[in-house]
């Protein structure tokens, strides 16, 4: 069944993200059992799920900021996790640079400008200064942030906070990015600026993996959606499907709570 | 003996009332940052260690340190007591107050929340490089404040040194207080310490306020 997952779904390439059998718990409490999934190039999926169904400690560790007790992590074919075992820190290392992350509560560093905050990483990363400065500024450009380069991230809005901290993530030119509930922290009115930056992304076939409450979101931007619960996924399918014709009644259970 | 005469002396000593404010500076902040970080070290010796060692130099006097460092030597192993009374004196001084700074550091760091951490290894950034250009540059806008108030105090508790015979300005002033049966030595002392740390309150706060760029 696994193995099935993870014969790739065109020509025998690798996923990009491949997670099998992933388990982890904090001291009893098990909060991800058995956890497996694959994520295609250009494809958006979106984990939805009650509270406490493990959904952010699962982006976390696919970003290694858990350490897993069991399973594998693979980033296009290649392990990163074996059998609840880290790879060397230097081949950490390097899948980080094929993945983004972007927090609930953006998480900038507030004594850089916003500009700084985009180009630093890459810059650490030995790359080429005039280059970074461009590709960071067109970033901010795309995030309708032209003219805030020299911000810092206090005088700015949430919703423009967190569209600096995807221009960030995206600096890096990763190959897939990860969205730890990126509107949860934003007041209602600001969360609509942030989804259509995402959706935008979607558009251009970024691969993405979106932690979301916003159903509505999930529905239009999806290529897949997963509904987990109580750190297992419940059923997973096209956003039609979990949607509209969800098969188990947990998830309908779930989804009748957004519908009222 | 006029007042001015007094004022004249006790400048004398001044030299040395700075000598021991700046070199205890010089070495204390340094230091106590290596203290902090030993404290937090993950091997659980170490930080033990490190602890019991902050709890001695903040549960006991500075002034018994003081002695401690100076005749110390002396009594244990017979070694002559250091003719520069400077050297003993900023040794004590600067141990002592890097363990207040030690605990200030812990603090500031310990404040800054772990998503930053976090922010800063998922973008490739090494251990060294997130605790030097990401959370230090917090830490010390976050502690400046405390660290004002132990430097106040360091300016008041050089004349701590007065135990040894250091000839720094208490020092002398006390010497003067003491042939003279008068006073007024310990005024002008007095007004010497208010005008020192009015000036250090001026930089701190000029400092500060550099930092105030950000939120």
């Amino acid at each position: 069944m696994a193995d099935e997952i993870f014969a790739a779904a065109e020509g025998g390439a690798p996923s990009i993200l491949g997670i099998r059998n992933l388990r982890k718990s904090f001291g009893t409490l098990d909060v991800l059992r058995d956890i497996s999934l694959s994520v295609e190039r250009g494809n958006v999926v979106s984990v939805i799920g009650p509270s406490g169904s493990g959904k952010s400690t699962l982006l976390r560790c696919a970003t290694f900021l858990e350490r897993a007790e069991g399973g594998d992590i693979l980033y296009d074919g290649q392990y990163a996790l074996r059998d609840g075992v880290f790879a060397p820190k230097q081949e950490l290392n390097r899948f980080r640079t094929k993945f983004g992350l972007v927090f609930q509560n953006f998480q900038l560093f507030p004594h850089y400008t916003v500009l700084r905050n985009v180009s630093e990483a890459p810059l650490l990363h030995g790359e080429d200064r005039e280059e970074v400065r461009e590709r960071a500024l067109s970033l901010l450009k795309k995030m309708g942030l032209a003219g805030k380069e020299d911000a810092y991230p206090y005088q700015l809005s949430g919703g423009q906070q967190q569209r600096v901290a995807i221009a960030r993530a995206l600096a890096m030119r990763p190959e897939i990015l990860f969205f730890d509930e990126p509107t949860s922290a934003l007041d209602p009115e600001l969360t609509g600026e942030v989804l259509k930056v995402i959706r935008q992304l979607a558009e251009e076939k970024m691969t993405m993996v979106v932690v979301t409450h916003e159903m509505p979101f999930a529905r239009a931007v999806s290529s897949r959606v997963i509904f987990m619960a109580d750190g297992v996924i419940v059923e997973q399918g096209g956003p039609r499907e979990v949607f509209d014709d969800p098969k188990e009644e947990r998830t309908r259970q779930f989804l009748r709570v957004f519908e009222r | 003996m006029s007042l001015m005469t007094m004022i004249v002396k006790m400048s004398e000593g001044l030299g040395k009332t700075c000598a021991i404010f700046f070199l205890t500076l010089l070495f204390s902040l340094p230091l106590g940052m290596l203290v902090a970080l030993l404290r937090m070290s993950r091997l659980k010796a170490v930080s033990a260690v490190t602890r019991f060692f902050i709890t001695v130099l903040r549960g006991t006097p500075l002034m018994l340190q003081l002695l401690a460092v100076t005749y110390g030597p002396y009594y244990l192993f017979g070694a002559g007591v250091a003719r520069n009374k400077l050297i003993p004196v900023v040794i004590a001084f600067a141990v002592n107050y890097a363990a207040y700074f030690a605990e200030i550091y812990r603090g500031g760091i310990e404040s800054i929340s772990v998503g930053q951490y976090e922010a800063a290894a998922v973008l490739g950034y090494s251990r060294a490089q997130t605790f030097l250009r990401i959370i230090l540059p917090q830490v010390v806008k976050r502690i400046m404040p405390s660290v004002t108030n132990e430097v106040v105090t360091l300016v008041k508790d050089t004349s701590i040194a007065f135990t040894v015979s250091y000839q720094e300005m208490f020092t002398i002033g006390k010497q003067i207080a003491n042939s003279e049966t008068s006073f007024v030595p310990f005024l002008v002392a007095g007004v010497f310490y208010y005008l020192f740390n009015a000036i250090v309150d001026a930089v701190m706060g000029r400092i500060e306020k550099r930092l105030d760029y950000y939120r």
